[in-house]
């Protein structure tokens, strides 16, 4: 990866400012960063294929697999947790609103969800973590290494700091999508046949509204591995994320490759999840595929 | 639909807005009239907001009111100078890949496209990550590289689908017809008509640098300390959270305002040049 491109050299920083020249080429060698570039580009590439990304830097030197199946666990969890969280909200909410355009209770989804898109993540936690653990002493404000709760309730707080970006972004996504769907010919058909409205808005406008809906998942999760990076931080959570800031503030190359890998390869699932997904919903793609 | 003919809550947010950022920018800019410099200590650490110092003190004895309009000068800076360079790229891969030969067409695509694969803050931490230590400095440059790099596609591609709606409009078919070199179409008849709405969309793209700076530096891997900047300032602030909730509270209110001020203010401006996002 771009990693290999770096300029600097590891080989000074980690043998200190004092080190011999002698020291630091014995290092340099150690870590195979006396060849070309492309040499070791390759062999990152072929080693990464077989899983096997070398040993970190620092500490106690573990493989960075290891450090990898440590931390994955918990990224994983509280990012498909906060995006199913998200879906499910998004889409009652939005279907709630897009229904009852203009009235009261769509004013304040649209005002909620407007909110929920402008204030970033890291405004939010500490708004959270004021209201639950400060004023309400409802949840446990970071993950601790000696636990007392069950782990669930470590995790509420920052699944929902984590949840509020994309389930803003769903329900906008899925209001306007049913309000057009309400605009369109067969629901002026539906209408006319008598249908009644709970089966006009289910059955007909959110069975087509929930289409763009599903496609915006894929980039709302995006939005969401980012937004954990942020939200393990504020949390102290032992997850990808901090493993990588760490690993970039100490300038550990071989575990910021894996981490960034992994967060890519974990977006590129969820979209090509996504795809797989759209099909089986729309009868028209499905078609078009055969 | 101009700001005079919408519904009255939304004509409020319009004005709320825009003068919440000519108050910003204005008191960014008078920054050397002020009485202390953002590294000043004052002297007590961790003061109430009191007439001498509106926003208090931070740990460091340091004027916090004076620490966050220097956030803002930084967050104006940065997110500005990213914006700039992002027109300018944006702007010439949309013209080449709509008005170029073929071949270039093709490249600037599948270019474009693949810079939207990546998870767009992911991308930015990836390359501040492979920035040399040594050249690191007060990583005011990573980060301009890093947000201009995640950030131009988005300029280039709406740039690209106006121009080509744009080139097929018989204004410009009578123009290429009489013979006008391609660059005076462009620049004479084509991006005039765009400067508008790329000017709206610049304003919303600026709320998401300023957010993606911000989201940097509380990571610690954007901005330098001691340079103040609104996202390490929160993240400081976080320590203090029982003692001092103030601390938190002043950078966390300035940058909300400011993200939702730049969203409604571009909104209303999309608005108002580009009929069909209504």
């Amino acid at each position: 990866m771009a990693d290999e491109l770096a300029p600097g050299d590891q080989a000074t920083v980690l043998a200190g400012e004092k080190a011999s020249f002698q020291t630091v080429s014995r290092l340099r060698e150690q870590l195979g960063l006396n060849r070309a570039w492309p040499i070791r580009y390759g062999e990152f590439v072929t080693k990464a294929a077989r899983f096997d990304f070398g040993n970190s830097y620092y500490g106690t030197k573990e493989p960075v697999n290891k450090v990898i199946a440590k931390n994955l666990p918990m990224t994983m969890t509280i990012a498909f947790l906060a995006i199913s969280l998200a879906a499910l909200i998004g889409i009652t909410l939005g279907t709630l609103s897009g229904s009852n355009e203009n009235k009261p209770q769509d004013r304040a989804i649209l005002i909620l969800s407007t909110l929920g898109v402008t204030i970033p993540t890291f405004v939010l936690s500490p708004i959270f973590v004021i209201i639950c653990t400060q004023n309400l002493d409802l949840l446990p404000g970071q993950w601790k290494t000696t636990r007392v709760a069950p782990d669930i309730f470590y995790l509420i707080m920052p699944i929902l700091v984590l949840a509020a970006r994309p389930t803003a972004q769903i329900t906008r996504l899925c209001r306007a999508s049913i309000i057009e769907a309400l605009q369109q010919e067969y629901t002026k058909l539906a209408v006319a046949k008598g249908v009644s409205r709970a089966r006009l808005i289910f059955k007909h406008a959110l069975r087509n509204a929930i289409l763009p809906v599903t496609t915006s998942i894929g980039s709302n999760f995006g939005i969401l591995l980012t937004g954990s990076f942020i939200v393990e931080q504020a949390f102290l959570l032992p997850g990808i994320g901090r493993e990588a800031i760490e690993a970039i503030q100490k300038g550990d190359t071989p575990l910021i490759q894996a981490t960034t890998l992994l967060a890519g390869a974990m977006f590129v699932l969820v979209n090509l999840a996504v795809d797989l997904i759209v099909p089986w919903l729309d009868p028209r793609v499905r078609e078009a595929q055969v | 639909m101009k700001p005079g003919q919408k519904p009255k809550a939304k004509r409020w947010l319009f004005y709320f807005g825009a003068g919440y950022l000519i108050l910003l920018v204005v008191l960014a800019l008078s920054t050397p009239l002020f009485k202390y410099q953002y590294a000043d200590k004052v002297g007590a650490v961790l003061l109430p907001p009191s007439g001498q110092y509106w926003f208090g003190t931070d740990q460091q004895g340091r004027d916090v009111f004076t620490r966050v309009i220097f956030g803002a000068r930084m967050s104006l800076f940065i997110g500005l100078s990213v914006q700039m360079l992002c027109l300018i790229l944006g702007v010439l891969v949309g013209v080449g890949s709509s008005m170029g030969p073929k071949w270039l067409q093709q490249l600037l695509q599948r270019i474009t496209d693949a810079m939207f694969a990546f998870p767009d803050i992911l991308l930015a931490i990836l390359i501040i990550g492979v920035w040399p230590r040594s050249l690191m400095g007060d990583g005011i440059l990573p980060v301009i590289v890093a947000l201009t790099i995640t950030s131009w596609p988005a300029v280039a591609r709406i740039v690209k689908n106006q121009v080509a709606s744009l080139k097929d409009r018989e204004f410009i078919q009578s123009t290429m017809a009489l013979g006008a070199p391609m660059p005076y179409v462009v620049f004479k008849h084509l991006l005039p008509q765009l400067w508008g709405l790329l000017l709206a969309i610049t304003m919303v793209d600026l709320a998401g640098t300023i957010l993606a700076e911000s989201s940097l530096s509380f990571l610690g891997i954007g901005i330098t300390p001691p340079l103040p900047s609104w996202g390490s300032m929160i993240n400081d602030g976080r320590g203090y959270i029982n003692s001092n909730p103030m601390l938190l509270l002043w950078p966390c209110l300035v940058l909300s305002l400011t993200i939702f001020s730049l969203n409604f203010v571009g909104d209303a401006l999309r608005e108002m040049t580009d009929p069909r996002s209504k």
